[in-house]
């Protein structure tokens, strides 16, 4: 086996396969030896691997919803357990994230063109002229 | 399932491998061991030094709309890395790049419930990262750094940050570290009051399912004594404080439209003089409402005064109220001095340009702005001297 170290700057195409909702990921017993394809699991800094809970279908808005019944259920023993704390720190977490996918969203709504001549007001495609 | 394609540019260096092996004749790329992810790449790109940013704020509390006020200010508007990962928390534009440092968790989302902590907690945080690669981006050495993804909530492959002129950290803890904290060549605090926050989270999350009063208050109460133990100390190193709070102009409002918002701005800061309402020192009491201009209810109240915060020297600048009309705003910016334009009127085009974020027709809007601007002329000041240095060390 010969290892070479190499310092160049090479543009690498990855193939990544996801659902729409980012919740599948290779598992099973035949791991494919790509690590390009693996994402968090070769980069994490965790020291295991944390099961990959597969998202429903109606995407965040779900995740956002059942994480708050989770809280309330895990509260409603004590609600100043670490546990209750970090269950509610999760629901923030994810209404932070839905209210940024909704901005993104409204953001991506735009029309491209008027959205590059925005940023590129000189250029060709964006020239306006009066008669 | 989809199938997408990314092309990404990926620096090799030494901690990537090319490994041919003999057995199966096929060429794999791949990393070392885990543990040595921990050590980022380095690449050295140019010797231009980078100043550094750092904003705090708890979660839902303004940060991004201060972001692209901020980077709106430099020119240019910040977009995500391009051809990376789409969930990437980083911003860049052609001066400023700004990275979230959620990014330095070091506990994901299922980590956290395990450990039963808050990402508010330090135990959460990989400090010792942020310091090195902070450290490293100052010294215009790019780094690999890791992604939090906030959607599934676990750390994705890292990605290549490049030494930007402006580099902004923004999260919930740029100035608990205090490695990390004397990198920063200028720090903010955002700090909302319980009440504002709350009403900015209804205003977020009650069209959201499963949201309710309860959840919105439950969720906020629950981080509290963690937000105050290690978010809210952070202010007293701020060199800058944007202080949130109810209107006094309306009596018992509690409903969070209308704002008082303070603008608190350390004294004997290098590069940073702050602004001032018409007698630099004196204390002033402004309504800029009446014979020669007429405002709309509830009004406008300024308020200027130096104070004293954390034992350090301060200028205070305080708008209560909010602007309706557009010369309400010029009338107010043509009575500051000190805000480091570069033309009459710079500071209400900005806020003209972005008149859809929020906070645009008050006090949060106008005073992100002014700091835009005073950072602005902070890093032309820092790059004017570094200038005048190097020429002299040439002549001598």
């Amino acid at each position: 086996m010969a290892t070479i170290a190499t310092s160049l700057n090479i543009a690498t195409q990855r193939v990544v396969f996801t659902s729409e909702n980012r919740s599948v990921h290779l598992t099973g017993p035949v791991r494919l030896n790509n690590p390009w394809n693996l994402g968090s699991r070769t980069t994490s800094r965790m020291v295991k691997f944390s099961p990959v809970k597969a998202a429903p279908e109606g995407g965040i808005s779900d995740v956002v919803e059942k994480s708050i019944k989770e809280a309330q259920e895990t509260c409603a023993g004590d609600p100043e357990s670490g546990e209750c704390v970090a269950a509610w720190d999760e629901v923030e977490e994810l209404s932070a994230a839905a209210s940024h996918a909704r901005d993104k969203k409204k953001a991506d709504g735009s029309d491209p063109l008027e959205e590059y001549c925005k940023d590129n007001p000189e250029t060709n495609e964006c020239r306006t002229y009066d008669n | 399932m989809a199938v997408s394609t990314i092309y990404s540019t990926q620096a090799l260096n030494s901690t990537h491998f090319l490994t041919s092996s003999s057995s199966s004749k096929q060429v794999f790329l791949y990393r070392r061991q885990p543990q040595t992810n921990r050590r980022f790449n380095t690449l050295i790109t140019c010797s231009q030094e980078t100043i550094v940013i750092g904003l705090a704020a708890d979660s839902g509390c303004g940060k991004s709309t201060f972001m692209r006020r901020l980077t709106s200010v430099f020119g240019g508007a910040a977009k995500p890395p391009k051809g990376g990962n789409p969930d990437s928390n980083t911003l860049i534009s052609d001066t400023t790049t700004v990275i979230c440092l959620d990014d330095y968790h070091s506990l994901d989302r299922y980590g956290r419930k395990e450990q039963k902590v808050t990402a508010l907690d330090p135990r959460a945080n990989d400090f010792d990262l942020m310091y090195e690669q902070v450290k490293a981006l100052k010294n215009g050495i790019a780094v690999e750094k890791p992604i939090y993804n906030h959607v599934t909530g676990l750390l994705d492959a890292p990605e290549l940050i490049q030494p930007p002129k402006i580099l902004v950290i923004e999260g919930l803890h740029p100035m608990f570290d205090e490695r990390v904290r004397d990198l920063l060549d200028f720090s903010i605090y955002l700090d909302i009051s319980n009440e504002v926050k709350f009403a900015w989270k209804i205003q977020r999350d009650m069209a959201e399912r499963g949201h309710s009063l309860e959840s919105i208050k439950a969720s906020i109460e629950a981080r509290k004594p963690d937000f105050d133990a290690f978010i809210d100390p952070q202010k007293q190193y701020a060199d800058a404080v944007i202080e949130v709070l109810p209107t006094q102009l309306i009596p018992d409002d509690n409903e969070g439209k209308v704002l008082r918002v303070r603008l608190i701005m350390k004294e004997g800061v290098k590069y940073f003089s702050p602004v001032y309402l018409f007698d630099e020192g004196s204390t002033i009491s402004w309504i800029p409402c009446g014979r020669k201009l007429t405002c709309s209810y509830p009004g406008i109240k300024f308020n200027y005064e130096p104070d004293s915060y954390f034992d350090h020297e301060v200028s205070v600048l305080e708008m209560d109220g909010q602007f309706d009309r557009l010369d309400e705003l010029i009338y107010v910016e043509s009575h500051l001095s000190n805000l480091s334009t570069k033309f009459y009127g710079e500071v209400t085009q900005q806020m003209l340009k972005h008149a859809d974020f929020p906070g645009s027709n008050n006090g949060t809007g106008l005073f992100q702005t002014i700091v835009g601007l005073k950072i602005r002329d902070l890093y032309e000041q820092l790059i004017a001297n570094k200038a005048t240095a190097r020429a002299e060390a040439a002549k001598a």
